[in-house]
């Protein structure tokens, strides 16, 4: 939306426009009657709204330093819903959680409502922005060059004019985020010379080996690794590339991978460099790589072996399978391996894929990812502030007081610069430390850009008014330059809107465009300028790169156990602790909701005798926490792990006092990066015991065949799941003879006659879905598409405790092998919604018809005609219907969270069934088009939130009834199967079985 | 009535040594002013009737939240207590309309009580399909009626099967009673005076007992209890098919119309103990109501007990003989998981305890005959207990699993429901006779005339 | 000068207008004509307002002057409902678009028209008072209705609107009974969920 279309009304006013023109949009009640009394229409129509009618407009989420491309979709002036640009490079359409709740952010509870200054009581007050930036302005003009600033800006022209103004005023910067994978950049810098970080082309790798590498979740750019990893990983005619996985725990990345190899926390460094060591002398190395092999000599699989606790054996069959593939691909980084070494674990694996040759293949330098400098470049910054060196401290777009373990003692010293400023949108840790509290404009209420790698140009733009009295930093920093003058006096656009256009008008130039608007325009509708990276520069090793050593681990303490804690899921760095969805969306590993845990090998657990729940007390020479037990099989036996990201004391009130921190228990030695993985604890019983919040059930199929798997080799034959089952010498199925079969035909094909009433597409398309197992990665990103797409509120932590969530979609996590010791344990995703059975156990049973099946081959659900006998949800058995027990709809939106509630789905109120619809809204929606443009439906016209989100494209949704469309043919494929099919509910969803590779080959 | 047992063919120790003013002397001085300990009773009654308004009023504000309902499990305490009172419903019209259709003259003694309890009993369980939906306010949407939205319910849905159901066997069993009372209140009105004298002559439709009246009155009791007879297995066998219809394993039995019936007779007569033992001493009638009334009720409850046993062990041999895995994990479950304790208390409860009914002693000892029947109603409440919720708690998508606790809304509801059927028990047994007063007076044999002096 | 001028002629001759209306009940658009083509507005003032079917608007809107007498296309004002579910308010704007130059013929209209420029140049939308209402799980496509019935077609549901000095209810819109009945005549669907999801 361009500042000439934006109705100039205020926001009270599209609220009370939109309550009036778009049905149930802040309807909190769904099956209510009421009316809205009033119609407010706008005092000056935008061109660019239409009431009912879902506008997009493309932007960039700033949820972690990624940077992927956003298609924000408005009704009536505001943001409610985030998907994927499609032509984005970096995400190409898909979204994950993380950035879906950005959304949350913008209607946050926590959010500030305007400037605020500390009066004399010590209370925040609320004041003008005139006056704050006065006093900003006042207080810097004395500061002179005894400035601080703290920046979690992603690069783009923000953070350059930051820079700039920084610089004018004499003052130190420093870029700083949690988790800004320094020892990644530092390995590139030691052996390449190149001061990068370099994009993985997943989607190209035959063989992938992770050293503890989430770069499925919480890793640098998930979205796309999931992308390239479900095009090499996921099953096709080709070769399916073999994914192992080295790390002390088991990560989402670790449950996909093919296998996992416990390792010793600490050890990385030296299995990868035998492995280097090996495929050198197994390769006769020449030139170069005889250096090299001199240099890599003393690594050898024996000593690797002694270091890690793998068998020689595994590591050389490791070293031979990672040098037969090529390109093969090896990851390393990221906070949940990120112990000291951390940085001689990315150095070894560099010289690893540059052994492997995988440099330029599979390893891209030049695409130059973005990261902040991080924890090193806070350093000197902290000393100034120690020595009392800053009179003006600003901190933007970081919250170093919470990201920062206690012992690092931030606050005190923070505590010591003379006048404390925070752009913070919330009232967090840091703000909650300041003196002047200037919020800033949320990234969808304001004008920017993002450069987070080579050749990408990322826009961002307001969607809508601002949801509070808020000011885009940039705008704060140019009137607060106006306001003082000095040496600011260079800084002279009249709003950072231009001052953007202003660079934009010199990229144009650089790119020969002639005509700006257009390009401008264009850039806008596109979501910004794509070029492909510039070629990658020729990668050699640096002077001494070579010299890659190998320490053994130290670990501070001496507790019997390492403490390993990581970037937690969903929530991040504690980025998403205030953000209702990511705290009931459950952690796609634990399947824990709204609190810490403590994860404990089930040999520990049974040494130390508790069990799932017991709260446990971490005790490290820097503190102790205390967390319920989560017995987990994924974890090596000497390592206990607690997540990060809980344990705010401030934030708001959805995370505060939530959860535990377990950065309380890190110390904070100087140094390039935090090391997450430095202590030793000891771990005691406090006798108290929580039930878990979690939504696992029963995590083992019991031979059920929910979530169905073959063998490759059954899979490349073209066997169905049933033929691979019996290859493998079991018994036959229990299934439905023939002549069952025939005795229930014609049930469903009766039942669609039944309603032949309802023909209003003029023919009858049979909604269906297909799930592929070998590409789902259980990320869960399709859970959080479905909370933001059907209104589905969050219940809570003592709600879930009763098995109440409200999840349409969840990823079920079935645990295979495991019973025994030494048999590896592997988990199973199959995300289960409503099956829309054409057969459906459900239906018949309604009294008043609430359940019942529509002409095209749903599962309707009438809400406002159901009277909650909840007997469709006994006899459902996906068991995939939920019950509004408590009048959650009118607790679950918090003003002004309740702005986020898509106008096109009913609010279901209390004591009513709801499940999941196959968005039918989004169906009618389309359908409603293609009866304007006088066309049929056309395959692709509907697609599913959750088909939507799915970053492998695990998801097809369509008509099954249209031979040509894709869901059909993936109904036809030989992997299908359907969940239960015995009891012959003959459902639209058919699953593609997961494709396993053999432990050996 | 005339067409009932003649008294001189009667079995032995089923004659009364009274004279029929005798009878009806003793049955109206039932009726006389209450007692301390009925008045302390009838007040715990309303007090628990109250409790249970209360939890409702919160369940209506909030929803049924408070209620330990846990999915999978979507239904828990308010069915299983549900199918409970129907199930005590039966015993009522089996007593009055089967043995006496079969003839069998001891019913006399008991049935009027029977019947008062069938009526209350099915009142109370007419409450929890309404109390237990989600949004109570709108129950009326299970009744067929003609709307502008032309909507009907679905007449597919076994819960509209039970709507019709248990509102036929309320009607049937409700006229049931009050045509039976009709003589009785007759002979009471023409014992008592002033303001009852005319309520009791107002509500027994001016009876005169004449001849005529006598005849069409006998044949008409007749017909009814013909058209009552069917009832006592219709009503229960739909009550059952709540859960056979369904597809969740250890619901999903061809058994259950059967094994329900029997059980509901069962729980019936338990009840009927439970009440007729203390009453018949606390209206001073034991000599209306002795030993060979209980003797003949055991013997009826031993039979259904044993119909139990049988119908437990079928569903565990059929659940293994099916080879079905979903129904072999309920089964088992059900011994040995989680729920064993509500598993084997009621098995013990119904098929084992009832199998101490063999012996004579117990039969005719009224007080473990007490003790016993208070076994039965705890047993048969826990067997709907654990079909509903066991079943529900582990059925086919392991993921789901979960277990129920109960909470105080549904023990609330619960004793409420308790509460509600105890005040109308009561109240009923002060206002009209609790034995028949002219079928009793059939028992007595007729004068004969004796040597010697008149 | 000339604008005080104007303002007390105006005040006059509503006067005036309100004291010859002040005798019989004020005329109904209803019966005010039969021919549709040739509406002529009946002369009403604000004052009638309370007696007219219909809640009082804050301006007293002659959809009957606008619709009826000057047949101006409904969809001029309701712009969005051949194309969106929703049929769109016209914003002041609109309403300015002509009425900068109108004035209006009478004293009553330019009382009228007076709150509109005072609304447009306070900056304060009009706070209409609703009429037609849809319960909150019921979804009305209007596009999809105008599509099938045309663009005149809004009086199925809301009446002859160019009649109504003061829209009212002609229809239980929010009534089930409505929308079905008028689906199985023309025998459409009747799937629930056609509307409710």
């Amino acid at each position: 939306m361009t500042e000439e279309s934006k109705p100039t009304i205020d926001r009270r006013r599209f609220l009370t426009v939109l309550g009036a023109s778009s049905g149930g949009a802040i309807a909190l009640s769904g099956c209510s009657t009421g009316q809205v009394e009033k119609l407010i229409p706008y005092l000056v129509q935008s061109e660019d709204q239409v009431p009912g009618v879902a506008t997009w407009y493309s932007s960039t989420c700033t949820e972690c330093s990624t940077g992927c491309g956003l298609h924000v979709r408005t009704r009536e002036g505001r943001a409610v819903k985030l998907e994927g640009n499609p032509e984005h490079p970096v995400n190409q359409g898909k979204l994950c959680s993380r950035g879906q709740a950005g959304l949350q952010g913008l209607y946050n509870p926590g959010r500030l409502k305007g400037p605020m200054a500390r009066a004399a009581n010590g209370q925040f007050q609320e004041i003008t922005w005139d006056d704050a930036i006065a006093r900003l302005a006042g207080k810097l003009g004395p500061a002179g060059n005894k400035v601080a600033v703290i920046s979690g800006a992603g690069r783009g022209t923000f953070s350059d004019l930051l820079s700039d103004w920084v610089r004018a005023l004499g003052g130190r910067l420093a870029r700083y985020e949690a988790f800004a994978s320094e020892p990644l950049r530092a390995a590139n810098r030691q052996v390449f010379g190149l001061d990068q970080i370099a994009a993985h082309d997943f989607g190209r790798a035959k063989y992938i080996v992770s050293f503890g590498t989430d770069f499925l979740d919480t890793g640098l750019a998930s979205i796309e690794h999931a992308r390239g990893f479900a095009r090499s990983h996921g099953f096709s005619e080709r070769d399916v590339a073999k994914m192992v996985y080295l790390a002390p725990r088991m990560d989402l990345t670790g449950l996909n991978a093919d296998q996992w190899h416990p390792i010793k926390p600490g050890s990385e460094a030296a299995l990868a460099l035998a492995m280097a060591n090996l495929l050198l002398t197994e390769r006769g190395a020449r030139g170069e790589g005889a250096a090299l092999r001199g240099a890599l000599s003393a690594f050898t699989p024996e000593a690797a072996a002694q270091e890690t606790g793998l068998p020689v054996a595994t590591i050389q069959q490791l070293a031979r399978e990672f040098g037969a593939a090529r390109p093969s691909l090896a990851v390393a980084g990221g906070a949940g391996s990120q112990h000291a070494g951390a940085t001689e674990v990315c150095a070894a694996v560099n010289i690893l894929n540059y052994v492997a040759g995988n440099i330029g293949e599979t390893v891209r330098f030049g695409a130059d990812l973005d990261t902040s400098d991080g924890y090193g470049a806070l350093q000197p910054l902290l000393a100034a502030l120690d020595a009392g060196q800053v009179d003006v401290a600003l901190v933007h777009e970081a919250n170093p007081a919470y990201t920062l373990p206690r012992t690092s003692g931030f606050a005190a010293k923070f505590q010591k610069a003379g006048f404390k400023v925070s752009t913070s949108m919330y009232l967090d840790e840091t703000s909650a430390l300041c003196d002047l509290l200037l919020p800033q404009h949320h990234a969808l209420e304001r004008w920017d850009d993002l450069r987070p790698r080579a050749g990408v140009h990322s826009l961002m733009q307001p969607v809508m008014e601002p949801v509070f009295n808020t000011m885009a930093t940039g705008d704060l920093l140019l009137r607060t330059a106006k306001a003082m003058g000095g040496t600011l006096a260079g800084f002279n656009a009249s709003s950072y809107k231009d001052h953007l256009q202003a660079r934009w008008q010199g990229l144009a130039a650089t790119r020969k465009e002639t005509d700006f608007a257009a390009f401008w325009h264009g850039a806008l509708q596109r979501g910004g300028v794509f070029t492909d990276p510039p070629a990658a520069p020729r990668v050699s090793l640096a002077p001494r790169g070579g010299q890659v050593r190998y320490t053994k681990p130290v670990f501070e303490g001496d507790g019997p156990f390492v403490f390993a804690t990581y970037a937690h899921s969903l929530l991040h760095d504690g980025r998403g602790a205030n953000k209702p969805w990511l705290l009931e969306n459950a952690d796609p590993v634990t399947k824990i909701t709204w609190h810490s845990w403590v994860e404990v090998h089930p040999d520990t657990a049974r040494k130390l005798d508790v069990r799932d729940g017991e709260i446990l007390r971490l005790t490290s020479p820097h503190g102790s926490i205390e967390a319920p037990v989560f017995v987990y099989q994924g974890i090596h036996p000497d390592v206990v792990a607690v997540p990060l990201g809980l344990g705010h004391t401030e934030y708001g009130s959805y995370a505060r006092g939530r959860g535990v921190n377990a950065l309380d228990l890190l110390g904070a030695p100087a140094g390039d990066f935090l090391p997450y993985i430095s202590t030793r604890v000891s771990v005691e019983k406090t006798g108290d015991y929580k039930s878990l919040a979690s939504i696992a059930g029963n995590s083992r199929q019991l031979g059920r065949g929910i979530a169905e798997a073959m063998s490759l080799d059954a899979a490349k034959k073209g066997l169905t799941v049933e033929q691979a089952y019996l290859a493998e010498g079991h018994g036959k199925h229990e299934i439905n003879t023939e002549l069952e079969l025939e005795a229930i035909k014609g049930w469903s094909e009766r039942q669609i006659q039944d309603t032949k009433d309802g023909n209003y597409t003029g023919d009858h398309p049979r909604w269906g879905m297909a799930i592929d197992l070998a590409k789902c990665t259980g990320c869960q990103a399709c859970v959080t598409a479905c909370y933001a797409e059907n209104n589905i509120p969050t219940v809570g932590e003592t709600e879930i405790g009763k098995g109440r969530e409200m999840t349409w979609i969840r990823i079920e996590r079935y645990w295979e092998g495991g019973e025994e010791p030494g048999q590896p344990v592997t988990a199973h995703f199959v995300p289960m919604l409503c099956q829309h059975c054409s057969n459906a156990p459900c239906e018949p049973v309604c009294p008043v018809y609430a359940a019942y099946h529509t002409p095209d081959g749903l599962n309707g659900q009438v809400y406002n005609r159901c009277v909650g006998t909840r007997y469709c949800a006994n006899n459902c058995p996906y068991k995939v219907r939920y019950f509004n027990w408590y009048k959650y709809n009118q607790v679950a939106w918090p003003e002004p969270l309740h702005l986020q509630l898509n106008p096109d789905v009913t609010v279901r109120a209390r004591g009513v069934m709801e499940k999941c619809t196959f968005c039918i809204q989004r169906i009618r929606g389309a359908q409603n088009d293609a009866r304007l443009e006088n066309r049929v439906m056309r395959d692709g016209d509907v697609v599913t939130a959750c088909a939507q989100a799915c970053p492998s494209d695990a998801i097809v949704f369509g008509d099954v009834n249209d031979p040509a469309s894709r869901v059909a043919r993936l109904h036809q494929d030989h992997r299908g199967y359907r969940v239960l099919e015995d009891l012959n509910t003959r459902s639209a969803i058919t699953y593609l079985a997961k494709v396993l590779l053999p432990a050996e080959a | 009535m005339a067409v009932v047992a003649q008294p001189h063919d009667a079995p032995e120790g089923h004659v009364i040594n009274q004279t029929h003013a005798e009878v009806t002397r003793d049955v109206v001085a039932t009726l006389g002013p209450p007692t301390r300990g009925y008045v302390l009773l009838l007040l715990g009654a309303v007090s628990l009737f109250l409790i249970g308004i209360a939890t409702f009023l919160v369940l209506i504000k909030d929803g049924l939240g408070h209620a330990g309902y846990n999915p999978p499990v979507f239904w828990s305490v308010y069915i299983t207590t549900f199918v409970f009172w129907v199930g005590i419903g039966h015993a009522g019209t089996l007593i009055s309309a089967i043995l006496f259709l079969f003839r069998s003259p001891w019913r006399t003694a008991v049935y009027r009580s029977t019947e008062a309890m069938t009526v209350f009993a099915v009142m109370t369980a007419g409450l929890f399909p309404i109390i237990h939906i989600g949004r109570q306010w709108i129950f009326y949407w299970l009744l067929p009626y003609p709307n502008e939205r032309y909507l009907w319910p679905n007449f597919k849905s076994p819960l509209i099967w039970d709507v019709f159901a248990i509102s036929t066997y309320l009607t049937v069993s409700t006229t049931f009673l009050v045509f039976g009372l009709i003589p009785d209140v007759a002979a009471v009105r023409d014992k008592v005076s002033g303001w009852r004298k005319s309520i009791y002559s107002w509500s027994s439709v001016g009876w005169k007992g004449t001849d005529n009246q006598w005849r069409h009155y006998s044949r008409a009791y007749l017909y009814l209890a013909a058209l009552a007879t069917p009832l006592v297995l219709s009503v229960h066998s739909v009550v059952s098919w709540d859960f056979a219809v369904g597809i969740v394993p250890g619901w999903h039995g061809t058994i259950f119309a059967p094994y329900f019936v029997a059980g509901a007779i069962y729980s019936g007569i338990g009840m009927v103990l439970t009440l007729i033992i203390p009453l018949r001493r606390a209206l001073k009638i034991e000599h209306m109501i002795h030993s060979y009334h209980f003797d003949n009720l055991a013997k009826l409850t031993l039979l259904t007990g044993s119909i139990l046993l049988y119908a437990y062990a079928m569903e565990y041999f059929v659940a293994w003989y099916s080879g079905n895995t979903f129904e072999q994990t309920t089964f088992y479950r059900r011994a040995f998981g989680p729920m064993w304790w509500a598993g084997w208390s009621m098995i013990i409860c119904n098929a084992f305890v009832s199998q101490l009914l063999w012996f004579r002693k117990i039969r005719t000892n009224l007080t473990s005959l007490f003790v016993i029947s208070i076994f039965i109603n705890i047993g048969m409440w826990f067997e709907r207990y654990v079909i509903i919720v066991s079943s529900l708690s582990n059925d086919y998508i392991p993921w789901a699993w979960d277990q129920m606790n109960p909470t105080w809304a549904d023990w609330g509801i619960l004793l409420g429901s308790f509460g509600w059927f105890g005040m109308w028990f009561l109240l009923f047994a002060k206002t009209f006779p609790i034995v028949a007063i002219q079928e009793i007076k059939e028992m007595i044999p007729m004068p004969r005339r004796r040597g010697g002096h008149g | 000068m000339r604008k005080l001028a104007y303002v007390v002629g105006g005040v006059a001759a509503g006067g005036v207008a309100a004291l010859l209306t002040l005798g019989g009940h004020p005329p109904y658009a209803q019966q005010a004509n039969t021919v549709a083509d040739s509406i002529v507005a009946p002369v009403l003032s604000a004052s009638d307002t309370g007696s007219l079917k219909g809640p009082r608007q804050p301006i007293f809107f002659r959809h009957d002057i606008h619709a009826g007498q000057y047949k101006i296309q409904c969809q001029y004002c309701h712009y969005s409902v051949a194309v969106s579910s929703e049929p769109g308010i016209p914003s002041v704007q609109t309403c300015m678009g002509c009425h900068l130059v109108i004035g209006g013929s009478d004293s009553s209209h330019q009382t009228e028209i007076k709150k509109l420029r005072q609304a447009w140049n306070e900056k304060k939308p009009v706070e209409w008072v609703r009429v037609h209402y849809l319960a909150r799980h019921a979804h009305f496509p209007h596009q999809r209705h105008i599509k099938a019935l045309g663009p005149t077609a809004c009086a199925t549901c809301h009446g002859d609107v160019q009649r109504m000095p003061q829209v009212f209810k002609v229809n239980k819109v929010d009534n089930m009974g409505f929308c079905i009945t008028c689906h199985i005549e023309r025998k459409v669907s009747r799937d629930c969920s056609v509307c409710h999801y």
